[in-house]
C-alpha cells in the first residue's frame, strides 16, 4: 500500500479549499457544532494547513490538540471533492514528525507495538471454522458482546475460523504515526496475508475499512453476511415489533457503502425503522471516532448527545447500530442527556437484537 | 495594534465569555480570510476571537472594544467576496455563529425571530417542519447566516418573486458602536411610516454601524410544486424583455437568471459529471434564461405552458428541450445537490479563483455592459468566467450582474490586476447609470472610491456612521476606505 503523502504534497488541495470557501463542510461537522470555532471545521483546518505550509504557524502542541479533535468521520469529505481525511491525517503526521505527538496516542502506539493489541484481550475466541473472521481489539475486550455476535453467526450457519490476531493499526495510522504503522502492518501481514483466505469476515467497521483500504484484503463485514444468510434461508424470527432508528457507523456506511443490509435486517426482525434527519451518506458521527474519545471524552459525549437528540427528534426511543464504538458512546451520552432533557433513548446493538429474534 | 490594549481587552473578554475567547494564532489563522481574492502569504489575522451567545454578551464585548478603541469585526459565513469580514486592521473578531438560536416561530403571523448567527439552510430545515420557508436564498446558504445576509445585502435566487433580505426583514436588534442594543423596525408588520427607517440603514451596513444580533423575518408557505425551464435567447437584452413581458401578462415567475454561454459552463458541473457530455447550444444563442415557477401544481403547469408560448412566439426564444441540462443547472444553483464523493465543483478553483464585479445595470444596457466587460477583462488580463444576471426585485426585471473572472492569486501584482478590473468595471457601471455593487458590498474594495457613485451623499454616510460608531471601532477600514483602490484622483 502507498505510504501517506506529506502535508506539502497537499499544498494545491489546501489552496483550492482556501480559494473556494464554500463552507459545505462546516455546519454539519459534529466537532464544529459543539466547539463553534471555525478552526475545528475542515475549512478552518485547511487554513491552519496553509499556515504550516507557508510557515506563518509552527508545529505546536496546540495544533496537535486541535487536530486530535477531528473525528475523521468523513462527513466533510461527503460534501467535497477533496480528500480531506488524507489531508488532515497528513497534518497529524506532520505534528508527530516534528516532535508534537499526543502522549495518549503515543502510549497506545507503544502498547500495540509491544503487545499487538490496543486493549486488554478479555476473550480468547480462537477456533476452527469455515469462514475466516477478524475480531479486532475492541470486540476482544468485550467478551459478552463477542459471544453474542459469534452465537448469532453460528445460528445462521456461519461458522467462523478465528486466528490469534494482531491489531490492524487503524488508530496508529489515523493519529499520524506512519513509521510505527509500517511496523504494525508487518506484524499483521504475517497472520492474514499468509492465510490467503478468499474472504475475511469482520465485526468492527473500522477494522473492516482498514483491512480493505490499508491492506487491500478481501473483507466483508459480518452483518452483510448475516443479511445474505437471512435472505437465503428465509430465516424465521420472533418479530420484535417496536420502532427504532438506525445509526450508520461512519466506517461501515459512508466509507464502505454498507447502508442497506443493516436496514434489511431490522425490517426482517419486525422493527419499524424511522430514519433520523441525517442518515446514510450524511449520517453524523457518534463522537467516538478518530481517537477523540481518548483525548477529549467530554467532547465525545457532547457530540454523542447531539446524535441522541437526532433520534429523540424523530420520536423514537431506541437507536440501533452495529459498531462496538458507536454503541457504548451513544449509550453513555443517552444516559447523560436523559438527565438534562428527561427523555431517555435506549441504544441496542444489532447483534443483540438478532440474538433476541433468533432465540 | 497596541498589544498592551489587546492583553487588557482579552482579560476582560475572558471574564465575559470564559473560554469562548482566544488569542491563539492557530484559531486566528482560521479566521484570516473570506472568499475575496488574496495573494499567497496575505493573511489578515484578528488579534482576538470571541464567541458570544446572546445580545447582552455582545453589548459587554462592544463596551470592551469601545473602552480600548479596538476594531470589532463580525464574522459569519466567511463566504463574502469583498473582504468585509477580514480583520485587516486587527482587533476583536466576533464569531457570530454562537448566536444560533431560533427564538420564535409565529405560524399565525408567518414570522420567525432568530439570533443573527443562524445558518439560512439550518433555519429553513427547521421552518420546513411548519411547512414554511424563508425565500431569501443566496447560493452560500449552507454557510451564510441571517446576520450576514442583512449586513451584506447579498443575492437571493428567488428575488424575482420575494426580493432580497430587506423584503423579508421586519425588525432587527443591533448593538451599535456605542455598545447599546437597539431594536429597529416594526414588530411583526412589513411597513411603518413613523420615524426614520433605521432598519434600512442596517441592510448592507457590513458591520460598520454595529453588530446585528437578532432579526424577525416574514416567512411564506412552502409551495406545493416547482418547475424550472430554460430558454435560449438571441441577445442579452431579450432576457430582460422576456421577463418584463411575462410579468406584464400576469404570470407569476418565481426566479429568473440569465447566463451567457461561458457562465453556463460554470453552473453545469453536475450535469457534465452525471451525463458525461457538454451542454450543446446552437450558435445563435447568446444567452440562456432560466425561470422557475412555483405554486399549486395545476397553476404551475399552466404558467409553464403560457410562459413557454410567450417566450417562443413573441421573443423568438427556444425552449431547452434537454431538461437534464436545466435540472443540472438547478442542482448547482439552488439544490446544491452533488453526487457524494464525485462532485467536482471546487476543481474550478484549483488553479485560479472565482472573482467578480457585481454591477447593477439598467435593463436596456445589458448588451453594452457585456461588450465592455469583455474589453475590460482583456485589458486587465483577466480570464473570462462569464456573466449571470440575477433578478432580485419583486415582480420586475432588474439586472444585478455578476461579471466573473478567474483570478490568478499567485502574486500580489496579479491580485492587484483583478482589483484594477473591479475599478474599471465599477466606473463603467456608473457611466451606464448603474451601481458598482449589488450584492458584494463595499468591503475593503470600494470605500472612498464609492464617492464616484454617491457624490456628496458619502459625506452624509460618514456622519451617520459617526452617530452609530463615534470611535470608529465597527469594522474599521471598510466602506469608507479601500486597501485595493487607493488612487481616487478625480473621485474624492
Amino acid at each position: 500500500m502507498m505510504k501517506g503523502k506529506s502535508l506539502n504534497d497537499y499544498t494545491e488541495d489546501i489552496y483550492t479549499c482556501n480559494r473556494t470557501r464554500c463552507g459545505f463542510c462546516r455546519e454539519q461537522c459534529p466537532v464544529y457544532h459543539v466547539k463553534v470555532y471555525e478552526t475545528y471545521s475542515c475549512r478552518g483546518k485547511m487554513l491552519v494547513g496553509r499556515g504550516l505550509i507557508e510557515k506563518t504557524l509552527s508545529p505546536s502542541v496546540e495544533i496537535t490538540q486541535i487536530l486530535d479533535r477531528c473525528l475523521l468521520c468523513g462527513l466533510c469529505e461527503a460534501r467535497c471533492a477533496l480528500n480531506n481525511l488524507d489531508i488532515i491525517t497528513s497534518m497529524r503526521r506532520e505534528m508527530v514528525h516534528r516532535g508534537c505527538p499526543t502522549p495518549v496516542h503515543k502510549g497506545n502506539v507503544e502498547r500495540i507495538l509491544e503487545e499487538g493489541r490496543l486493549l486488554d484481550a478479555r476473550a480468547a475466541p480462537e477456533r476452527d471454522g469455515q469462514f475466516t473472521l477478524y475480531v479486532g481489539c475492541v470486540y476482544r475486550s468485550k467478551p459478552r458482546e463477542l459471544a453474542t455476535a459469534l452465537s448469532v453467526l453460528e445460528r445462521l450457519d456461519i461458522h467462523p475460523l478465528i486466528a490469534d490476531e494482531t491489531c490492524c493499526g487503524y488508530i496508529v495510522e489515523a493519529t499520524g504515526f506512519d513509521k510505527e504503522f509500517e511496523m504494525i502492518q508487518g506484524q499483521f501481514k504475517k497472520t492474514y496475508q499468509q492465510m490467503g483466505a478468499p474472504e475475511i469476515l469482520t465485526l468492527c467497521p473500522t477494522c473492516t475499512a482498514t483491512l480493505k483500504e490499508k491492506y487491500g484484503l478481501p473483507v466483508k463485514h459480518a452483518i452483510v453476511a448475516v443479511a445474505e444468510q437471512l435472505r437465503k434461508k428465509q430465516q424465521a424470527v420472533k418479530p420484535l415489533g417496536f420502532r427504532a432508528t438506525y445509526h450508520d457507523p461512519c466506517h461501515l456506511g459512508r466509507m464502505l457503502g454498507v447502508f442497506d443490509e443493516p436496514r434489511e435486517i431490522l425490517r426482517h426482525l419486525g422493527i419499524q425503522l424511522v430514519e433520523m434527519e441525517n442518515y446514510r451518506y450524511f449520517s453524523t458521527c457518534c463522537g467516538g471516532g478518530g481517537g477523540v474519545n481518548a483525548v477529549d471524552p467530554d467532547l465525545s459525549i457532547e457530540i454523542a448527545k447531539n446524535r441522541a437528540r437526532d433520534a429523540i427528534g424523530v420520536g423514537v426511543e431506541i437507536i440501533t447500530t452495529v459498531c462496538p464504538t458507536c454503541e457504548p458512546t451513544l449509550l453513555r451520552a443517552a444516559g447523560r442527556l436523559a438527565g438534562e432533557v428527561g427523555t431517555f433513548v435506549d441504544v441496542q446493538g444489532l447483534w443483540d437484537l438478532l440474538d433476541k429474534a433468533l432465540d | 495594534m497596541n498589544m498592551g490594549k489587546i492583553d487588557k481587552a482579552f482579560a476582560e473578554l475572558q471574564d465575559i465569555v470564559g473560554d469562548r475567547a482566544t488569542t491563539s494564532p492557530i484559531h486566528r489563522m482560521a479566521y484570516s480570510r473570506d472568499w475575496s481574492p488574496r495573494y499567497r502569504g496575505m493573511n489578515d489575522l484578528p488579534d482576538i476571537i470571541v464567541i458570544p451567545n446572546d445580545t447582552q454578551e455582545v453589548v459587554r464585548i462592544t463596551k470592551v472594544a469601545h473602552r480600548y478603541e479596538i476594531p470589532l469585526v463580525a464574522f459569519a459565513g466567511g463566504t463574502g467576496m469583498g473582504g468585509g469580514a477580514v480583520a485587516w486592521k486587527g482587533g476583536i473578531m466576533i464569531e457570530t455563529k454562537g448566536l444560533n438560536r431560533i427564538l420564535e416561530v409565529d405560524q399565525q403571523n408567518m414570522t420567525v425571530t432568530v439570533q443573527s448567527g443562524i445558518i439560512i439552510d439550518v433555519l429553513n430545515n427547521e421552518l420546513a417542519r411548519h411547512k414554511l420557508w424563508l425565500p431569501h436564498q443566496p447560493e452560500s446558504k449552507r454557510a451564510c447566516t441571517i446576520g450576514a445576509s442583512i449586513g451584506c445585502d447579498n443575492d437571493s435566487t428567488f428575488g424575482l418573486r420575494y426580493g432580497k433580505i430587506s423584503d423579508c426583514l421586519l425588525n432587527a436588534v443591533i448593538v451599535t458602536g456605542r455598545a447599546e442594543a437597539v431594536r429597529v423596525g416594526p414588530r411583526k408588520v412589513s411597513f411603518s411610516s413613523t420615524g426614520y427607517k433605521l432598519l434600512d440603514l442596517l441592510v448592507a451596513s457590513e458591520g460598520t454601524l454595529g453588530t446585528i444580533t437578532e432579526a424577525t423575518l416574514r416567512v411564506v408557505p412552502i409551495p406545493e410544486a416547482r418547475e424550472v425551464r430554460g430558454y435560449l435567447c438571441r441577445c442579452l437584452n431579450d432576457t430582460a424583455k422576456g421577463i418584463e413581458r411575462l410579468l406584464g401578462s400576469g404570470l407569476a415567475i418565481e426566479s429568473a437568471h440569465a447566463n451567457c454561454r461561458n457562465r453556463l459552463h460554470f453552473y453545469t458541473h453536475s450535469y457534465r459529471e452525471k451525463y458525461g457530455r457538454e451542454p450543446q447550444l446552437p450558435e445563435w444563442a447568446a444567452a440562456i434564461l432560466f425561470l422557475s415557477f412555483a405554486g399549486d401544481e395545476d397553476i404551475v403547469a399552466f404558467t409553464v405552458d403560457k410562459a413557454t408560448q410567450i417566450m417562443t412566439d413573441e421573443l423568438n426564444a427556444q425552449l431547452v428541450r434537454e431538461q437534464e441540462l436545466v435540472e443540472g443547472w438547478w442542482d448547482s444553483k439552488h439544490r446544491l445537490e452533488f453526487i457524494p464523493f464525485k462532485q467536482k465543483w471546487p476543481d474550478s478553483q484549483r488553479q485560479k479563483k472565482f472573482g467578480a464585479a457585481d454591477l447593477g445595470l439598467p435593463i436596456g444596457r445589458l448588451e453594452e455592459g457585456y461588450r465592455r466587460y469583455l474589453e475590460i477583462a482583456e485589458k486587465c488580463d483577466q480570464e473570462i468566467l462569464g456573466m449571470t444576471i440575477y433578478n432580485e426585485s419583486p415582480n420586475k426585471a432588474t439586472a444585478s450582474v455578476s461579471f466573473a473572472v478567474f483570478v490568478d492569486d499567485s502574486s500580489q501584482d496579479k491580485v492587484h490586476q483583478f482589483y484594477q478590473y473591479v475599478r474599471e468595471m465599477s466606473e463603467m457601471a456608473i457611466e451606464l447609470d448603474g451601481t458598482m455593487s449589488t450584492y458584494i458590498g463595499d468591503g475593503d474594495r470600494l470605500g472612498g472610491f464609492n464617492q464616484l457613485e454617491h457624490g456628496p451623499g458619502l459625506k452624509y454616510m460618514r456622519r451617520i456612521k459617526r452617530i452609530f460608531d463615534p470611535k470608529n471601532i465597527m469594522n474599521t477600514g471598510k466602506k469608507f476606505q479601500s486597501r485595493w483602490i487607493e488612487d481616487h484622483k478625480g473621485v474624492t
